[in-house]
């Protein structure tokens, strides 16, 4: 496991470094004030003595980043990277076993009851009541936070509308659809207008469509409400398309901070996959392809995958060519090839040296709490 | 500490502020109870089932064992057998509750419905009280209905039951139940918080309860106990609350015997319901 801490500034944003000093807040990226400091965050899982020994799970590994607010920030890393251990500390869920946090300038180890009246969080198991109708639901939420009935009443109706739950607004939500059941739990935690959101895989097993809905639900939030809203994904292109600025988290560690854009133009500039046909000579001609691709003038990065090589390169056109050319000389068979601007998938492998792989977690109603979830 | 104003922001600034203070800490525990009643609402089944087999017990018991008084003990005696086992029916129903108090907190973990609850500016006791007050209600509403049920029979069945005290010794009943029933909820609770699972919840509170109801004095009377079965009862909270709930149904007010149930009641329910909050609060650390 690579301890390298690499952070990509970007243009728009220089020296959002972690452990940077915060300069006088000049620097013109960040929207707002920093609303989540985190510092050196570790959690370790297991542990103990005696006949409760079990084994240590660093699951969070010296986590360092700033949200600032009014920004939409995003976690991406595969399952078990950490994202859920982390964003249960920063909700006031979840112990942190070292580190500091501060949620609106409050420690979450001391201000927790503070700190829970401004946030809102949507937990990765759909977390509604099933016996309860939509409607009891949102209200009682309301009502544990201590909002005025007739607050509540209307805030409620409003969510229903905009959910689009008003129709199913007195049916027991065991009756709801996987859809409906997301949208409801995403508005138990906005009944109480938070500042800040915190999503923990908001859209993990919704079908495309429903997916979309949300998306252009938590965009909406985040442009007529102002809110801060923090979210983690396994999914490049939830990360890509929502996210102002993302952290990429891998095994506990995070391993590149910027926005998407920046992220990508970090890379080089295109990328050229070359697939080698899998016979019997694969193996050693994509360690000749390898080679020869390093020849290639702009070429700055080459890397061998489990399909071929892929190389990062200014001028993807003109590498192509040039690749082409000379793997003929070299009699390197090649299957296909293909020319393409970044996407979040190769700053992913860049920076951990594997392919993101999407494993569907278990589902919904299962995911234990308090188990040891990374 | 409050933002530019963003779209009803303004209007939950109080809540921001903490300010908002309906009723405190005593609404968390209204809310969270409300809950619990409500889901028992959209469950008749269960709680038609929960009813059921004590009724059944009742029922087959006093037909089956309706000849330990035989004869002319039978002749003596004021009233039934089924006199003798109403109260500790009435306690075997509470303790059934309570054994699947636990089922509604691995359920709401499972769910996540929980961390709903730790993320609310709420007190986490208020979760757990709020649970037992719920509890309680239904335990105090369930003995209710088994002492209505025998009144009935003495009307329609010609069952001999006295209730010397009328109805407000079955309000008393029906306290020492929930107080009961409460007390051993935190034992399915713990149970419940330390395992996370259904199975071990039911295995432990089921196989607690059947000891418990008959090393005690619920099913008979403390004189047709074995030695061994007295000695212990004498520990088991379960006599206590079966001999004041019998006193109040057959004899009349003893307040020493309603002193000493609700003393016990609160003993045992101390030390289970400190081990479910202790279980509780190490949650999510």
């Amino acid at each position: 496991m690579g301890s390298l801490k690499r952070v990509e500034p970007g243009p728009q944003a220089p020296a959002n470094l972690p452990r940077a000093t915060r300069s006088s807040g000049a620097s013109p990226a960040p929207r707002g004030a920093p609303i989540i400091e985190v510092r050196d965050l570790v959690k370790v899982y297991g542990g103990g003595n005696g006949r409760r020994k079990q084994e240590e799970v660093r699951a969070v590994d010296g986590v360092s980043f700033t949200v600032h607010e009014g920004e939409f920030f995003g976690f991406l890393g595969p399952n078990g990277a950490g994202k859920s251990t982390i964003i249960k500390v920063i909700a006031t869920l979840l112990g942190g076993t070292s580190g500091a946090v501060r949620v609106a300038g409050m420690d979450v180890a001391t201000q927790g009851p503070a700190i829970r009246r401004i946030i809102g969080y949507t937990g990765q198991s759909v977390g509604v009541d099933g016996e309860l109708t939509g409607r009891e639901n949102l209200t009682l939420i309301g009502h544990l936070y201590h909002m005025p009935t007739d607050l509540i009443e209307s805030r409620v109706e409003e969510l229903l509308g905009v959910l689009e739950l008003r129709e199913a607004a007195d049916r027991q939500a065991n009756t709801y659809s996987g859809g409906m059941r997301r949208r409801l739990d995403l508005g138990a935690g906005l009944v109480h207008h938070p500042r800040i959101l915190f999503l923990d895989e908001p859209t993990t097993g919704l079908d495309p469509h429903t997916r979309n809905g949300v998306w252009d639900y938590l965009r909406k939030l985040h442009r007529d409400e102002r809110m801060t809203i923090f979210l983690t994904t396994q999914y490049l292109e939830e990360a890509d398309r929502l996210c102002d600025r993302l952290a990429i988290i891998d095994r506990g560690k995070l391993v590149a901070e910027g926005s998407p854009a920046a992220l990508k133009a970090g890379i080089g500039a295109d990328v050229v996959t070359i697939r080698l046909p899998r016979d019997e000579g694969f193996e050693a001609n994509r360690a000749r392809a390898l080679q020869v691709v390093q020849k290639v003038r702009g070429v700055r990065k080459a890397t061998a995958f489990d399909e071929g090589v892929s190389v990062h390169a200014e001028d993807g056109g003109a590498a192509l060519l040039e690749v082409m050319r000379l793997l003929d000389a070299e009699r390197v068979p090649v299957q296909q090839v293909a020319v393409a601007r970044p996407t979040l998938d190769e700053v992913f492998l860049q920076h951990t040296g594997r392919a993101m792989r999407v494993e569907e977690v278990k589902p919904m109603s299962s995911a234990g709490f308090g188990q040891r979830r990374r | 500490m409050v933002a530019e104003v963003g779209y009803g922001r303004e209007r939950v600034r109080h809540v921001e502020q903490g300010t908002a203070t309906q009723g405190g800490r005593l609404s968390e525990v209204r809310w969270v109870a409300w809950r619990s009643l409500k889901k028992l609402t959209r469950n008749p089944i269960l709680l038609f089932f929960s009813l059921f087999m004590p009724l059944i017990w009742l029922v087959l018991f006093s037909q089956t064992f309706g000849n330990v008084f035989s004869g002319a003990a039978r002749a003596q005696l004021p009233y039934d057998y089924v006199a003798v086992l109403l109260p500790g029916i009435a306690v075997m129903t509470a303790i059934q509750s309570a054994a699947q108090s636990g089922f509604g907190m691995v359920a709401d973990i499972e769910t996540g419905f929980m961390d709903k609850f730790f993320v609310a500016p709420i007190r986490r006791s208020s979760v757990l009280i709020g649970k037992l007050v719920a509890d309680g209600l239904r335990m105090a509403g369930q003995a209710g209905i088994i002492l209505l049920i025998a009144y009935a029979m003495t009307l329609l069945a010609g069952w001999r039951i006295p209730f010397a005290t009328g109805l407000p010794g079955a309000l008393v009943i029906m306290a020492l139940a929930a107080a009961f029933g409460v007390a051993f909820s935190g034992l399915s609770n713990a149970v419940a918080l330390k395992t996370k699972n259904t199975e071990a919840t039911m295995m432990v509170s089921f196989t607690l309860t059947f000891p418990l109801l008959f090393m005690s004095t619920a099913m008979l009377p403390k004189p047709s106990l074995p030695q061994w079965v007295r000695d212990f009862s004498v520990i088991n909270p379960v006599s206590y609350v079966a001999d004041a709930a019998r006193a109040l149904v057959l004899t009349g007010w003893e307040w020493s015997a309603i002193g000493s149930a609700f003393a016990a009641c609160i003993v045992f329910g101390a030390l289970l319901n400190g081990w479910a909050v202790l279980a509780f609060r190490a949650q999510g650390k």
